[in-house]
């Protein structure tokens, strides 16, 4: 769907030259080029259909300038961009446009909205610079806006809106177009954090029927966990790892990664097949069972009732078992995958 | 980007010290002295021969223009049909607006004003017609109006499309924004002269100058309205696949009106500030009557005809204001706004039809108000009362201040001297660079041919812009600890600033005759508001946590003053000295036509005896000059910081 290979960007007078400088050095430790600030460096990565792929970095790593290079709002210096299959940085003013109008929507850390349209025409905007007659447009806003529960807000202007109404207002106007692909750029980062959860479980609602294409930047790691299927830590330009969150709970590849997992709630992130310990042997079956996705959080009540292990099921076939002993050593132990094995 | 903003290690400057600069640079000045006693024959005056050759050029162009005036097919195919446009259009606009009822056009104002403000605004901008009409300066009033009508419609379309590419190309900004640091800063007589060259005189070289004259307002704000649309609106609507032209329309323009209208608010305030220098060339109106009083000396009519520019000016201001003040951000909803009350709008109109029966056309003269003759009394008795201040004052300001340094500039040291002394200015203030261009700015005075005519203009403006700092500066920090200072003067300060600068001439020449004298009074009360704001406002900026933190270690008012709100107002305060030698150099011109010599006479000749060579020399060099003294103070405020 949407794959991009050694993607650069590069801030400075003479972009080109300090590329080839920094990317064809065999001697990779040459970290800077004078007078040039390196934000992109070097990043692949695919997204599937359907996934949300979440890229997680503090200020400065260059999440934000990566985001923007996938529809070139920032120009990247150098790469390959496909969304798909169509070479982004091979496209004309025109393609760019229409890519832009109908295929990649974005959501903007400030909103981003228009603060002289009313909700409603906010929402239509995307439709409207695509030449889609007004009753048209209208109607499908007003549908967006109910989908996003701003029914009756229509005819506010965004100053009167709370800053999590106002980020419904820019989720309506993304989804508006109907896109493929929907680019989030901190979107919660502005918000308190009630409203910033809230928000969280919002996405997650309409992503659980809309399945959209996204790739989503933000600064926290809980909500990475939280909204990602898969995770990307950025630092320095560069992805440090890439994996789910599970994966990256469990097995970290260095102590960036490591702080980063340290407060994780693990509770819900590992899972009961994450830690079985695959040795069925002389554990007939209790019926506990517990299937192997589900979090450690749901099996907590069940070891709370009783000491007896639970059986954990693949597929519906018994692949292994989990005691009280396993789920608290995952819960306090960082490096489960050394303590059981696996 | 905010990885760049890492505080970067300030490395000490490869420069040699301080003490060896200074000892270089007084080697020069010694050196050039030395020189010019070695040979006089060169340094006494400004070698006459090293002349551009500029003045002679233009009054052959000007021979040339004059006789071809009629056959040429630049004026037949040019500027005569468009000067024979700009005409019919003014003409137009003063016969509907004279050919009105007067009632008519008080209750057309009216309902502006209370669409725009409320009722406030509606009784006073009717009053302030009226007022024009009670003083018997009804049809001048109607004439002004109706050029400034013109001059701001045509400033304003071609001065929003200007800013507007100024906003979106960068290489355009950077070409035009000379041009119109030019436009501002240069005398609005040195481009009367080709004006009048070119069109002749009567309505259009009026209006065209105004137009020139209030078109970089028009640029800069629209510019940088544009320009100031937050980036995250931009972004999006980019993101959305928006094209360039969608952009401006549907997100810059409508975000950059507030600022827009100010710039159309700043427009007609420029336009009105150049009436009565547009009387000159035979535009009538108000400016025409203040031209004539002032030269009749006839003050109480000057009063009048100023007050009528004054108040007209505070109407416009008001009403574009108002029209500023539209925020698209912030209307009402229209399910949920009140619907607009058409009570007071009908009773205007009324009170209108009632006045249009019962009155004639003309405004009736049974109700003027004489103020002419208590002013011309007012000012007579000044004159025989208070000439044991006046003439004091006026002999200290020649013989003490004006003369010995004008002498010492002009006369006792040598241009070199002069030269090498303000290059070193503009070194010991910026560098090398600015003194160059101070350098080669001094030197362009004398190929130009006046170059004892600049000493003189530049001994008197150090002289005015002195005396304005030294009165501006107490009392900007009065007002700065004070509120009721500040309201009492706030009234004063807002009429100064309106007032034609002609009108100020008048009781100044009235009490001080004509000289040097009135012209740097009449600058200094011009250039004072300016400097006595722009400190008060510097003083009151200065951060309140730091006058919090002073006060809670215990400091008085005068270690506050002197020990935090001084030195952090700083820059604030030089870049007021900057603005009032601005404002007093805007004033040589001014000054030259009440007899104060130097490169305002000049200009004045210039363009009143058709000299044109002489006039366009004069005022280049009054431009060389505000720039040269502009780059300085600016330069030199710039390292307060």
């Amino acid at each position: 769907m949407l794959i991009c290979t050694d993607i650069w960007k590069i801030f400075g007078p003479t972009p080109e030259k300090a590329h080839a400088a920094l990317a064809f050095q065999v001697a990779a430790d040459k970290l800077s080029y004078p007078d040039h600030v390196v934000a992109v460096r070097g990043v692949s990565f695919e997204v599937k259909k359907g996934e949300t792929f979440v890229v997680m970095g503090l200020s400065g790593s260059g999440k934000s300038t990566l985001v923007r290079c996938l529809t070139r709002l920032t120009e990247p210096t150098a790469g390959q961009i496909l969304i798909e299959g169509q070479d982004v940085r091979r496209m004309n003013d025109e393609a760019l446009r229409n890519l832009r109008r109908h295929k990649v929507s974005m959501v903007f850390q400030n909103f981003g909205l228009l603060p002289h349209r009313r909700v409603l025409d906010n929402v239509a905007y995307g439709l409207e610079v695509c030449g889609v007659d007004r009753r048209t447009r209208n109607d499908r806003a007003a549908q967006m806006i109910e989908l996003v529960g701003l029914k009756g807000w229509e005819s506010k202007y965004p100053r009167q809106l709370s800053g999590g109404m106002q980020q419904r207002v820019g989720l309506a106007r993304a989804l508006a177009v109907n896109p493929d692909i929907l680019l989030f750029d901190e979107p919660f980062s502005a918000l308190d954090p009630l409203i910033r959860r809230e928000m969280q479980d919002e996405l997650l609602r309409l992503q659980s029927t809309l399945h959209k294409t996204s790739v989503f930047i933000t600064h926290d790691f809980p909500e990475a966990l939280k909204i990602g299927d898969r995770i990307a830590i950025m630092k320095d330009g560069q992805f440090v790892q890439v994996g789910t969150p599970q994966e990256l709970v469990l097995r970290p590849r260095d102590d960036y990664v490591r702080a980063f997992v340290k407060d994780a709630p693990r509770a819900k992130v590992l899972t009961a097949g994450a830690i079985m310990s695959r040795d069925l042997r002389g554990r007939a079956p209790n019926g506990r069972t517990v299937p192997s996705h589900a979090p450690l959080q749901a099996l907590l009540p069940m070891l709370a009732e009783h000491d007896a292990p639970l059986t954990v099921l693949d597929g519906g076939t018994p692949a292994g078992v989990v005691d009280r002993a396993a789920v608290i050593r995952a819960l306090v132990e960082e490096d489960v995958a050394r303590a059981t094995g696996a | 980007m905010a990885t760049r903003s890492f505080a970067l290690p300030i490395l000490p400057r490869a420069r040699s010290s301080r003490p060896w600069r200074i000892a270089s640079v007084l080697a020069l000045l010694a050196g050039a002295w030395l020189l010019s006693l070695l040979v006089p024959s060169l340094t006494d005056q400004f070698p006459a021969h090293w002349n551009l050759g500029l003045r002679e050029a233009v009054d052959g162009f000007s021979r040339w223009v004059t006789s071809n005036r009629i056959t040429s097919p630049i004026f037949v195919y040019f500027f005569d049909p468009l000067s024979t446009g700009i005409d019919a259009f003014v003409r137009l606009i003063e016969n509907a607006l004279l050919g009105a009822h007067w009632a008519v056009i008080i209750g057309i104002t009216a309902i502006a004003g209370w669409l725009l403000g409320g009722w406030r605004l509606s009784l006073g901008c009717s009053l302030g017609f009226f007022l024009c009409g009670a003083m018997g300066l009804w049809t001048q009033t109607m004439q002004t109006l109706a050029l400034m009508n013109v001059s701001v419609l045509f400033a304003l379309l071609i001065g929003i499309p200007l800013g507007i590419a100024c906003a979106l190309s960068n290489r355009f900004d950077r070409v035009l924004r000379p041009i119109l640091d030019a436009m501002q800063v240069m005398p609005a007589f040195v481009y009367l002269i080709p004006v009048v060259l070119f069109f002749g005189v009567a309505r259009v070289p009026a209006v065209v100058a105004t137009v020139i004259y209030a078109i970089p307002p028009a640029v800069r704000l629209t510019s940088l309205g544009i320009r100031e649309v937050q980036p995250a609106a931009v972004e999006a609507a980019r993101a959305f696949g928006s094209t360039r032209w969608q952009i401006l329309r549907k997100v810059q323009l409508p975000l950059a009106l507030p600022a827009i209208m100010a710039g159309v608010n700043q427009t007609i305030m420029m336009a009105l500030g150049i009436v009565v220098i547009a009387a000159m060339v035979g535009a009538g109106g108000l400016g025409r009557e203040v031209y004539l009083a002032l030269q009749r000396l006839q003050v109480g009519r000057a009063f009048e005809a100023g007050l009528a520019i004054v108040v007209i000016a505070i109407v416009l201001d008001r009403l574009s204001e108002a029209l500023s003040r539209i925020d698209l951000t912030q209307l009402p909803s229209r399910a949920a706004g009140r619907a607009p009350s058409w009570v007071a709008p009908l009773v205007i109109a009324g009170l209108t039809a009632l006045c249009v029966i019962a009155f004639q056309d003309a405004f009736p003269g049974e109700w003027q108000l004489g103020l002419a003759r208590p002013v011309d009394g007012l000012v007579r008795w000044t004159r025989d009362n208070l000439f044991f201040i006046t003439r004091p004052l006026s002999d200290f300001i020649t013989l003490y201040l004006l003369n010995p340094f004008r002498d010492l500039l002009r006369d006792i040291a040598p241009w070199p001297v002069m030269v090498v002394a303000v290059a070193a200015v503009g070194y010991f203030v910026s560098g090398w660079r600015l003194a160059l261009g101070s350098a080669i700015g001094m030197f362009m005075l004398g190929w130009l041919g006046m170059w004892s005519q600049s000493m003189d203009t530049l001994s008197q403006v150090l002289v005015t812009t002195a005396i304005t700092v030294v009165l501006a500066l107490p009392v900007g920090i009065l007002a700065s600890q004070s509120d009721v200072v500040r309201r009492v003067l706030r009234p004063i300060l807002d009429f100064l600033q309106t007032v034609p600068t002609f009108v100020f001439l008048v009781p100044v020449i009235m009490l001080f005759n004509v000289g040097r004298v009135p012209g740097i009074i009449a600058s200094v009360l011009y250039a004072i508001p300016v400097g006595i704001r722009l400190t008060e406002l510097g003083i009151r900026q200065v951060s309140p946590e730091a006058v919090e933190a002073a006060k809670a270690f215990g400091s008085t008012r005068a270690q506050l003053i002197v020990k935090v709100q001084l030195p952090l107002a700083k820059p604030a305060i030089a870049l007021s000295v900057n603005q009032m030698i601005m404002m007093v150099l805007a004033m040589v011109v001014i000054a030259g036509m009440v007899g104060g010599a130097g490169l305002g006479l000049e200009a004045v000749i210039g363009l009143t005896r058709s000299e044109t060579g002489i006039g366009i020399s004069a005022g280049l060099c009054i431009v060389i000059l505000a720039m040269i003294l502009d780059r300085i103070t600016q330069a030199w405020a710039a390292r307060q910081r």
